[in-house]
Parts: C-alpha cells; sequence; structure tokens
C-alpha cells in the first residue's frame, strides 16, 4: 500500500481505539462496555495488521491475529459470563459523572500529547506520530479503573490499559516480538480470568459487584 | 651473698611477717581496746586479752548450722590462709619477702577479696536472716569500696610507674619528698577510708556490736563456734594488721630492710610493729569520737574517698 | 591432612550432623548430632592450631558454593584464636545438651539447627569476604533464633523475647552489611584484604561512617549497652546450652567484628572511635553488673553479667586502639591481649554458669532465684562447679578471672601518661567503672551462690531436687577445669593471644608477655606468678586446715540449731531471697534502676486489726528499653496509626493514588526538561 493510505488508515484504527475507551466512560450498561472492549479489540488488532503489512513482517501479522481472537473475542466472551447472572445490570452512579469524565478524559489526552513530545521527535515514522494516542488510550482506561465502582467495570479498566500499551508498543517499535506478545496476552488472559472469579465471589459474598461496599480492610 | 643465701633471708622474713601479723594482730587489737577503755574512763581487759579469747576458742566444741555444708568451716581457713599468704608477700618487714617479684597491689586486694566473699557465702549457708542480712550488707559495701580502691592503687602506681609493692615502697624510699605531694596525700587518704571499710571498723560497722540493726560483720560470723570462731577473729585481726602495715610502708617506709640480712629484717620488724602500733592507736582514739555510720550514708563516705582518690590522680597528672 | 583440608572437613561434618539430627529417630538425634559436632569442633581447632603455632594463614576460595561471589576463606591467626574459643565452648555445651534434651533440644528443629549453628560459629572468623561473612553471619542470627524459639509454644514470654531479637539483630546486620558495601564500593572487590588495601585512600568521614556502623552492628550482637536489650530476654529464653553458645561465642564474635573492622581493616583510626568504644564499654559494664546484681532470675542475671564481661572487654579494646592512636605501641598490643584474655575467660566461665544454670533448671523445674535454695546438699556436684565457675567471674584468684582482670589493669596503669588529656581522664574513669563492676559483680555471684545453693529451700521443686546426670555434670566440670588451668597456668594459651595481637598489630616488636609460668610484662614493670600464688594458697589451706584438726578437741563439728532470736523454728521463709539481698544495692541506686514496688495488704475478713496477708513485689525494669526503646516504639506507633488515614479500605481511593501518581510524575517530566 502507498505511503499516504498507510498512515490514513494507521491513522483512523488508532484513533478508534482512543475513542472506544473515551467511549467506555460515556455508556452506562455493562453490556455496551463490554461491546465496545470488543470493537477496540478489533481496530488494535487492525492496527497491527497495518503495520505488518506495510513492513511485511509475518510475526506481526501473526501477533495480529492473535490479538483479534484473545481481546475481541474471547476475553470479551468471558466477561459476559459474569454479567449473564446480572441481566440488568448497569453502572451505578459513577464516582465522577459522565461530563465530567470526559472533560477528564480531553485533559489526560492533552497530557498525553505534551509527554510524548520528545518521544514522537525520536521516531519520525507515521506510526511514531501516533504514540501519543496509545498513551492516551491508556491513561483514560486507568482513569476509568479508578472512578468506576462495579468490580466489572474495574476489569474492563485493566483491559483498556493494557490495549493502550499494546498501541503504543505496536506504533514505537513496529511491534513486540511474538514471544513477548503471547506472554503478555497470557498474563491478561490469566488476570481476568481470576478477576471473573473474584467478582463472582464478590457477588455471592455482598450480592452486587459495588466494589465500594468491600471496606473490610478499614480498621 | 649468692642467691640461696638470698632466698633463705627473704623466706625467713616473710615468716616473720606472717607471724608478726598474726600474733601482733591479736596485740594490736588488744591495745586498741585498752586504750578505747581507758579513755572511756573504763579499766578494760588485758592487752593480751584476744590471746586468751583465741585459746579459750580453740578449746571449745565446733558447731555447725544444720543446713550448712561444707562451705561452713572452710570459710574461716581460707580467709586466714589467704591473708597469711598476702602477709608473706607484702613488704612489711623487707622490701624482698618470698615472691616479692609477683607481689602486686592489685593481687593483694583480690587475695583479700577472697577471704571476704567466701565468708559472705558462709553467712549464707547458715540459713538464717542474720546471715543474708550480713552477707548482703558486707558485699555492698564491699562493692561500693573498690572503685575507691583501684583508683588509690592507680595513683599510688603513678609514681613508680608499676603496680608491684615493692617497687612503690622503694620509689617512695628513693624519694621521700614524693609522700607530700597532693597526689599522694589524697591518695593515702582515701586509702585509710578504705581500709577502715574493708577491715569493718567504725565508722564503717562496729566490731562490738550485736544488735541486728548494726551489725555487718558480726552479722556474717554469728553461727561461728569454737576453733572456727578462732580462726576467724585471728583472720580478721591479721586483715587489719597487714592493711594498715601496707598504709604506714606507704606513708613513712623508713626502717624496712632493703638489704637481704637478717640484722635489716630484724630492724624491719621492729620498726613495722612500732609504726603499726601508733597508726593502731590513733585509729582507735578516733573511733572513741565516732559514731556508727548509718548503712545508708555509707554510699556517701565510700563516694567521698572516691573523689579523694581521683583527685590523687588527677593532680598527679597537673603536676607532671 | 593441610590445615585447609581440616578447615573444608570440619564445615563438611558439622553439617552432616545438622542434617544427621534432623533425619535421625528422637532417641539418638540430639547424642549422634553431639559426637559429630565434637568431630567437627577437633578439626577446625586442630586447624587453628596449626595456623597460631606455625603463624601462616589458611586460604580456601570456591567459586561456586555462592553464585556471583564464591566462598573466601581465609583463617588468619586473629580468626583462628576465636575459633578455638568457640570450640571451647561447643564441645560442653553439646556434651551438656545431650542430657537436656527433653527440654526441647529433641525436636527435629533443634536437633538440626544447633550442629548448623555451632558449625556457622566456627566458620564466621575464617571468613574472608563480605558475602562469605554476611552469609554465615545471617545463618548465625537465624539459627540462633530458631533455638531461642525452641520452646515458644508454652510461652508467650519466649515468643517476645524471639521477636526482639530478631529485629534488633537485623538492624545489625543491615549496619554492618552497609559499612561493607561502602567499603567494598571503593575498593572494586569484596574480599577482606583488597578492603583493606583501599580502605586507607577513604575520606576520614566515610571511614568514621564505616566504623560507626560496624560498631552498632557488632555491638548489637555483642549485647552493647544501648543495643543489648535482646540479651535478657533471648538468652534466658533459650535452652541451656544454647544460652551459653550465645553468651560465650556469639557475643565474642560481635567484639571479633569490631576487631576486625576497626583494625584490621581499617588499620586503626582515629582518637575519637576508641575512645567511644572505652565509654560504650565503660557503660556497659556498669549498667550490666548494676542489673544483674538486682535480677532474681538466674539466667537474666547470667546474661546482664553478659553485657558487663563484654564491657570489659571493649575497655582493653578502647584503651588498645587509644594507645595506638597515640603510638605506644606495646601498650596498644597489651591492652588487646587484656581482651582477648577477657574474652576467652568469659567463654569459659560464662558457659560453665549457664550450663550449671541449665542443670538446675532441669532438676528443679525454675530458674528464679527466689524459688531456689539448699541446692548444695541435693546437687552437690553441680553446686560446687557453679560456687568455682562464679568465683572465677568474680576474678577471685588463682582462678582465670583474675588474670584477664589484671591484664586490663595493667594495660590501663601503664597507659596513665600517654600524653593525651582525653585519654588520661578515660583511664582514671575506665579503672573506677572496673573496679565498681568488679563489686556488683561479687554481689551478683554471692547472691546467686548464696541464695540458690546454700541454705533451705524455698519452694518444693528446690527440695526435690537431685543431682543431673553425669554427662551434664562433666560437660560443667570441663568448663570449671579450663577455668583453673588457665588461672593456675594461662602461658598455656597466652603465646597464642600474642599471636594473635601480632597478627593485628604488626607495627609492634615482640609482645608483652610469658616466659615460663609467670608472667611478665616486657618494657613495662608488671610481674605477676600466678602458679607461685595459687601453690601458695594451697599450702597454707592444707597446712591450716590440719593445724585446726589437730588443735580442736573433737574434728567434726556437731551439729546444732542455727541462732533465731530465741524462736524455736526456723523456717526457709525467715531467711533472705534474692530480692532482699539486692536490696541495699538497689537502695543506693535508686535513680538509675528505678524499681516499681508494689505492696498489698490483705485484712482479715472479720475486723480490720488483723491482716491476713501481705503481699511485696519488686520489679527492676531494663532502664535503656524503658527510656529509649519504649518512646521510640509509642511514637512508631502513633505514626502508625496517623498513616492509617490514607487506607481506609476503599479499593476507589487505593486506585486514585496509583493514578494521580502516574499523573503527577508525567507532568513533572513534561515541566522539567
Amino acid at each position: 500500500m502507498s505511503a499516504s493510505t498507510y498512515a490514513s488508515v494507521l491513522g483512523l484504527t488508532a484513533a478508534v481505539v482512543l475513542l472506544c475507551a473515551v467511549v467506555t466512560l460515556w455508556r452506562r450498561t455493562l453490556r455496551a462496555i463490554i461491546r465496545v472492549l470488543a470493537v477496540q479489540g478489533l481496530a488494535l488488532a487492525c492496527v497491527a495488521m497495518v503495520v505488518g503489512l506495510r513492513r511485511h513482517d509475518t510475526g506481526l501479522i501473526v501477533v495480529a491475529v492473535l490479538v483479534l481472537a484473545a481481546k475481541a473475542i474471547v476475553v470479551p466472551m468471558l466477561i459476559t459470563r459474569v454479567v449473564r447472572h446480572d441481566p440488568a445490570s448497569r453502572e451505578t452512579q459513577p464516582l465522577v459523572n459522565v461530563p465530567a469524565s470526559l472533560v477528564a478524559a480531553g485533559a489526560l489526552t492533552i497530557l498525553a500529547f505534551a509527554v510524548t513530545r520528545s518521544v514522537t521527535a525520536l521516531v519520525p515514522t507515521p506510526a511514531g506520530r501516533l504514540i501519543p494516542l496509545g498513551l492516551a488510550a491508556m491513561l483514560v482506561g486507568f482513569f476509568a479503573l479508578v472512578t468506576r465502582r462495579k468490580a466489572v467495570s474495574q476489569i474492563v479498566g485493566i483491559l483498556l490499559v493494557d490495549n493502550g500499551v499494546a498501541l503504543v508498543a505496536f506504533l514505537a517499535t513496529a511491534g513486540v516480538p511474538l514471544i513477548v506478545e503471547l506472554g503478555a496476552s497470557l498474563d491478561v488472559l490469566l488476570a481476568v480470568v481470576v478477576l471473573q472469579v473474584l467478582a463472582a465471589r464478590l457477588r455471592s459474598l455482598l450480592g452486587s459487584f459495588d466494589l465500594d461496599r468491600l471496606t473490610e480492610l478499614h480498621d | 651473698m649468692n642467691a640461696g643465701s638470698h632466698t633463705v633471708v627473704a623466706v625467713i622474713a616473710s615468716c616473720s611477717q606472717v607471724v608478726a601479723v598474726a600474733v601482733g594482730g591479736l596485740v594490736l587489737i588488744g591495745l586498741m581496746r585498752k586504750v578505747r577503755a581507758h579513755l572511756e574512763g573504763r579499766v578494760g581487759a588485758p592487752i593480751l586479752q584476744p590471746m586468751f579469747d583465741v585459746r579459750k576458742l580453740f578449746r571449745k566444741e565446733r558447731l555447725r548450722p544444720d543446713q550448712a555444708t561444707w562451705i561452713f568451716p572452710l570459710a574461716p581457713v581460707v580467709l586466714v590462709a589467704t591473708v597469711a599468704v598476702a602477709a608473706a608477700i607484702t613488704p612489711l618487714v623487707t622490701t624482698g619477702p618470698a615472691l616479692s617479684t609477683g607481689s602486686d597491689f592489685f593481687a593483694l586486694v583480690y587475695l583479700l577479696l577472697v577471704g571476704s566473699t567466701l565468708l559472705a557465702l558462709a553467712g549464707m549457708d547458715a540459713g538464717t536472716a542474720f546471715g543474708g542480712m550480713g552477707s548482703s550488707r558486707a558485699v555492698t559495701i564491699g562493692a561500693l569500696a573498690e572503685p575507691a580502691l583501684l583508683v588509690t592503687i592507680l595513683a599510688l602506681s603513678a609514681t613508680a610507674h608499676s603496680s608491684n609493692l615493692p617497687a612503690i615502697v622503694r620509689a617512695t624510699l628513693a624519694d621521700p619528698g614524693s609522700v607530700a605531694t597532693p597526689q599522694r596525700l589524697f591518695a593515702l587518704g582515701a586509702l585509710l577510708v578504705v581500709i577502715v571499710a574493708e577491715s569493718g571498723r567504725l565508722p564503717v560497722d562496729n566490731p562490738a556490736t550485736h544488735l541486728e540493726l548494726t551489725m555487718v560483720h558480726e552479722a556474717m560470723i554469728l553461727e561461728y563456734a569454737g576453733p572456727d570462731l578462732a580462726f576467724v577473729t585471728v583472720g580478721e585481726a591479721m586483715r587489719l594488721t597487714l592493711l594498715l602495715g601496707v598504709f604506714v610502708n606507704l606513708v613513712a617506709p623508713w626502717g624496712i630492710a632493703t638489704t637481704t640480712n637478717v640484722a635489716a629484717v630484724a630492724v624491719g620488724l621492729v620498726t613495722l610493729v612500732a609504726k603499726v602500733a601508733v597508726v593502731g592507736l590513733a585509729l582507735a582514739v578516733f573511733e572513741v569520737f565516732t559514731a556508727k555510720l548509718r548503712l545508708f550514708r555509707l554510699p556517701e563516705l565510700l563516694a567521698g574517698a572516691f573523689v579523694l582518690a581521683l583527685l590523687g590522680v588527677v593532680s598527679g597528672l597537673v603536676v607532671k | 591432612m593441610t590445615a585447609a583440608s581440616l578447615v573444608v572437613s570440619g564445615a563438611v561434618l558439622g553439617l552432616t550432623a545438622g542434617v544427621g539430627g534432623a533425619t535421625l529417630p528422637r532417641r539418638s538425634r540430639v547424642a549422634v548430632g553431639a559426637v559429630l559436632v565434637w568431630g567437627a569442633c577437633a578439626l577446625e581447632a586442630v586447624a587453628a592450631i596449626h595456623v597460631l603455632v606455625s603463624g601462616h594463614r589458611v586460604v580456601l576460595h570456591s567459586a561456586e558454593l555462592l553464585p556471583f561471589t564464591g566462598v573466601n576463606l581465609v583463617l588468619t591467626p586473629l580468626g583462628a584464636f576465636f575459633v578455638l574459643l568457640v570450640a571451647m565452648v561447643a564441645v560442653p555445651a553439646t556434651l551438656h545438651g545431650i542430657g537436656y534434651a527433653h527440654h526441647g533440644l529433641d525436636s527435629r528443629m533443634a536437633a538440626f539447627a544447633v550442629p548448623i549453628f555451632v558449625t556457622v560459629l566456627l566458620l564466621v572468623p575464617a571468613a574472608g569476604s563480605v558475602a562469605t561473612f554476611m552469609v554465615l553471619w545471617e545463618l548465625m542470627a537465624l539459627t540462633s533464633l530458631s533455638l531461642v524459639l525452641v520452646d515458644h509454644g508454652r510461652r508467650e514470654a519466649t515468643r517476645s523475647a524471639g521477636t526482639w531479637y530478631a529485629v534488633i539483630t537485623h538492624i545489625g546486620a543491615a549496619a554492618i552489611l552497609t559499612a561493607f558495601l561502602i567499603l567494598a564500593a571503593h575498593s572494586g572487590g569484596q574480599s577482606f584484604a583488597a578492603l583493606r588495601l583501599h580502605a586507607r585512600h577513604l575520606a576520614p568521614v566515610v571511614r568514621a561512617l564505616v566504623f560507626v556502623l560496624a560498631l552498632v552492628g557488632f555491638g548489637s550482637k555483642a549485647g552493647v549497652v544501648p543495643f543489648h536489650v535482646w540479651l535478657p530476654k533471648a538468652h534466658p529464653e533459650a535452652p541451656s546450652p544454647v544460652s551459653a553458645l550465645m553468651s560465650g561465642a556469639m557475643v565474642a564474635l560481635g567484639v571479633y567484628g569490631i576487631i576486625l573492622v576497626g583494625d584490621v581493616i581499617l588499620g586503626g583510626g582515629s582518637l575519637w572511635w576508641w575512645l567511644v568504644v572505652l565509654a560504650l564499654g565503660a557503660v556497659s559494664a556498669l549498667f550490666g553488673s548494676l542489673h544483674a546484681a538486682s535480677s532474681t532470675d538466674m539466667k537474666r542475671l547470667l546474661a546482664y553479667s553478659t553485657t558487663d564481661n563484654v564491657g570489659l572487654a571493649l575497655i582493653g579494646l578502647g584503651a588498645s586502639g587509644l594507645f595506638d592512636a597515640t603510638r605506644h605501641p606495646q601498650l596498644a598490643a597489651l591492652g588487646l591481649v587484656a581482651a582477648l584474655v577477657l574474652l576467652l575467660n568469659h567463654a569459659a566461665f560464662k558457659g560453665a554458669l549457664f550450663l550449671s544454670a541449665g542443670s538446675v533448671q532441669s532438676a528443679t523445674g525454675t530458674r528464679d532465684l527466689d524459688q531456689l535454695g539448699g541446692l548444695l546438699r541435693r546437687m552437690p556436684q553441680t553446686g560446687a562447679l557453679f560456687l568455682g565457675a562464679a568465683a572465677a567471674i568474680c576474678a577471685l584468684p588463682p582462678l582465670n578471672g583474675f588474670i584477664g582482670e589484671w591484664l586490663l589493669f595493667q594495660s590501663l596503669l601503664h597507659g596513665a601518661d600517654i600524653g593525651n588529656t582525653a585519654g588520661e581522664i578515660a583511664i582514671p574513669l575506665a579503672v573506677a567503672a572496673m573496679a565498681l563492676t568488679a563489686g556488683l559483680t561479687v554481689v551478683a555471684f554471692v547472691k546467686a551462690a548464696g541464695i540458690g545453693f546454700l541454705g533451705r529451700p524455698r519452694s518444693e521443686g528446690a527440695d526435690a531436687a537431685v543431682e543431673v546426670p553425669g554427662t551434664m555434670r562433666l560437660a560443667v566440670g570441663l568448663l570449671v577445669g579450663v577455668c583453673v588451668v588457665l588461672g593456675v597456668v594461662p602461658t598455656l594459651v597466652l603465646p597464642a593471644v600474642e599471636r594473635a595481637v601480632r597478627a593485628v598489630l604488626p607495627r609492634v616488636a615482640p609482645l608483652s608477655l610469658a616466659h615460663g609460668v609467670d608472667l611478665q610484662l616486657v618494657g613495662l614493670r608488671g610481674v605477676l606468678e600466678p602458679a607461685a600464688l595459687a601453690a601458695a594458697m594451697a599450702g597454707a589451706l592444707f597446712g591450716l586446715g590440719a593445724l585446726r584438726r589437730a588443735l580442736a578437741r573433737r574434728p567434726a563439728p556437731r551439729v546444732a540449731e542455727a541462732w533465731g532470736c530465741g524462736r524455736q523454728l526456723q523456717t526457709a521463709r525467715m531467711q533472705y531471697t534474692a530480692t532482699s539481698f539486692a536490696e541495699p544495692v538497689q537502695r543506693v541506686f535508686d535513680d538509675v534502676l528505678r524499681p516499681v514496688q508494689d505492696l498489698d495488704v490483705s485484712h482479715v475478713a472479720e475486723s480490720r486489726y488483723f491482716i491476713e496477708a501481705v503481699t511485696f513485689h519488686n520489679a527492676v525494669d531494663d532502664g535503656i528499653e524503658r527510656g529509649l526503646y519504649r518512646p521510640v516504639i509509642g511514637a512508631v506507633r502513633r505514626w502508625g496509626q496517623v498513616a492509617r488515614q490514607l487506607q481506609p479500605g476503599s479499593v476507589h481511593r487505593y486506585l486514585a493514588y496509583g493514578l494521580g501518581a502516574l499523573v503527577i510524575v508525567l507532568t513533572a517530566l513534561t515541566v522539567i526538561r
């Protein structure tokens, strides 16, 4: 593909990743949030595929397929299983209300751009110029982790952070070695499984997923 | 004279020292009591009364408390033995008694400590309240007197650069003026206080009392009878005489034999007897005019002795 | 066999003993372990003697045993001396442990830990590099900690003692490690030889810092005030053979560490370092002896007495450094000899005392002096041996304590005019401290021996006591025998001590002592003739004993009741107790000790004029613990409470901390370019 198409496709997919992160802050129902996560996974896979195709790097293409399978399909499925037992679950009032969260997301994105100015100077390729998007996605995901009440939303937050980091990895270094990506994905998978179990336990103990009720450590 | 006769004379001198201290000790005690009696307006017992007492005690039977162990009969013998060894090696009559090379002031102090420690243990062996009380007070006084004693030795050893007693005496003989230095005087003053404390004389302890509130030494030896008590009496008399003998030879060593011939030893013996008698009498007179201190005033007295000794050391440093 | 192979085989044998102890059945565990440990001690001792006699060091290097750094063992004459000291204590202690086994030493943990502990104690003086030393040091701490806690299931006090010991020993280890790391960073290698080579190029401030850290670290292991608070807690709670090892051998290794860093590696150092050591020694000696004199628990008394003796050794060490810094090499060597002799003597008599205290505890079930009494009649040999060891620690001639005190006194005496004002003031004060300590030690041990062994039994346990098995008596007897031999013929070991000292202070011309059986200071005027003195005392004793027998009418004394002021019956209650014996001393030193006294009078129900019971409780707790440690612990707790506000239990709060920190860092990075 030509340089300009490459640049624009890359930019689009990276932006979609960030956009999904922001939308997570906006949507209220847990099912919707999981769907957005799946879309983000898909966009991430596309980024990897595009970069791999551009560089004719078969390893990266394999990674892209793996990312698709893992982040876009398997993980959302696992989380959906947790939510299935509670069909009408909505994110109740988050700690920071929606408009304020969106404003915060914007601020974090600006911060990300400010911080990575020197980094983008180092990597003048089209991919390199999009690194701030990855960092912003990571910060927004962290913010979601902090301000959501339900356990499931927090699992989603961790996954958003992980996706942001993966995006930065693909953009900055044209991917990471296969083995590293496999290892990282396995870690995340394991984390999700554990969190799923814990969330189920939380529900059975407290009757809901509200993490603010888990204050036994106080005292 | 060859080495063999040196040794013979040294042994003779040592033996004469032991005998002088043993016999002379009892006579000294009798003399002190006589002087006290006269000053108090009494006639008093004969001067040789302590010797008669000892002879009488040897004729009585030995007793021991039912709970006592082998410590009880051992203590009086050890007391006399250690004081006798100490008397043999210190420079009383001559500066060259037997074993004089090892005649260390520090060793002397610890030799005497063996006897008093064992006596304290014997006091506890009886299993009575008196014994425990006497031992407790005696070891406390001993502990409080130690700092003064060792710092005094430090001060007195400074001139001779050694704690070897014959060396100190010889250094004093060689330089008579050194006795009048503030260093020596302070140290000797402290030594006198410590001697009074260690031998259990007034104002630290009253050797004539049998009231439990005032007893220290007497309480420890309350259970002894017969020959054991005789040994204890002799041992205590020897200890006092020995300490006074060391004291006088540090203050005024003139007359002590410096050469190894029998005539010098005889002269030394006579001068020792005279000097110790004088000091003993002075002590007896002092005792008449003193009351026994309360037990818990003793730390003040002994701390005062310690400060005196420390002053002795410090003034030695300053006047260098 | 070369000395190097002896060292290695000794270590291997010790490890085998540990493994054997853990795997064998209960009945043979302790005995087999003990025998193998004796073998290890013998091998190491032979290697040490070889080093001392020939003057050559033994060097062993193995790169495989420890990753990255390898194991580096260098046995110098100084180290060899300490190996012999450890072996001297370890053999009787393990022998005693065979009889003491049912008090917890026959568990798998203990049977494994004791041989490992002894092996590590034997190897620490031979460590030649930082890594080897720290690994062995930590192993020593861990094994001794597990041995302290051997009885923890039964008593709360044991757990508390273990906690204090663990915390203080690890703070000490951290200090030591820091000191070594500072030295290693400047020398580019971690063997002690390399450290020594580069240490002289360090800035004085750095050298001072290293010394202070080493003093804190090794001082806490040696039991120097104010880091001694674990000693009176841990030593009583450990089983007696372990207490003997810890008190006799482990604290000596603490002093070895100070000599290692101060003299060997840093090569002497400044004057004020050694004044600090001298001051700490004097304070420790006074504090230890004072608390020993007021303790009523037999083993706590012995533990405080350990602090006292370590203080005396530090006085000797401080004096030695002082003289070295003011260029009096002869005196410096004498001071160091005195310190080493004091440590050797302490290992011998403190080992004997702890082991016999263990025998007493085994026979009576208690170690509270107020419950004991009359044991000399019921346990004649143990009692006699305890009295012998007590006489040794009171420095009575002709035993070994006297030799050590004489050497210390001579070094201080001849240093009275060294030309440095601070030193000249310090010396008489050190002499005074030494003297008062000696006096208070006599109080403490007359109390321990008199109340514990003489008189009537104060409890049923004491009344029912029987003599302990022969192995336990033999163990104590061995150590008391060593005390007697070292007292009468000290010139047997003094050449070895001189050789060790000459390895540390090589600038000195032939050193200060020995020849024949008399002690003679070379170049200074001071002579002691211990053998002649002992012979004279023995002769006088026998002569007078015979005289008494000849003069007395009947040789054997008649048993009669003691004077009871007209009372007919004497009971055990009428005797002095340990509390009452120490009361005069407590009164004199009231301000320092601050005893807590509690008097409880209960009246008969019918009338307040009649008293039913009076209870008096007197407790002296450790002044430094009360005044220094408890406020610090309290302040730390209060800060902890304040910090708790940061932890309300809300997961969101914790996550917010994380995000906040990340944002702050990123912002800071952008701003600070």
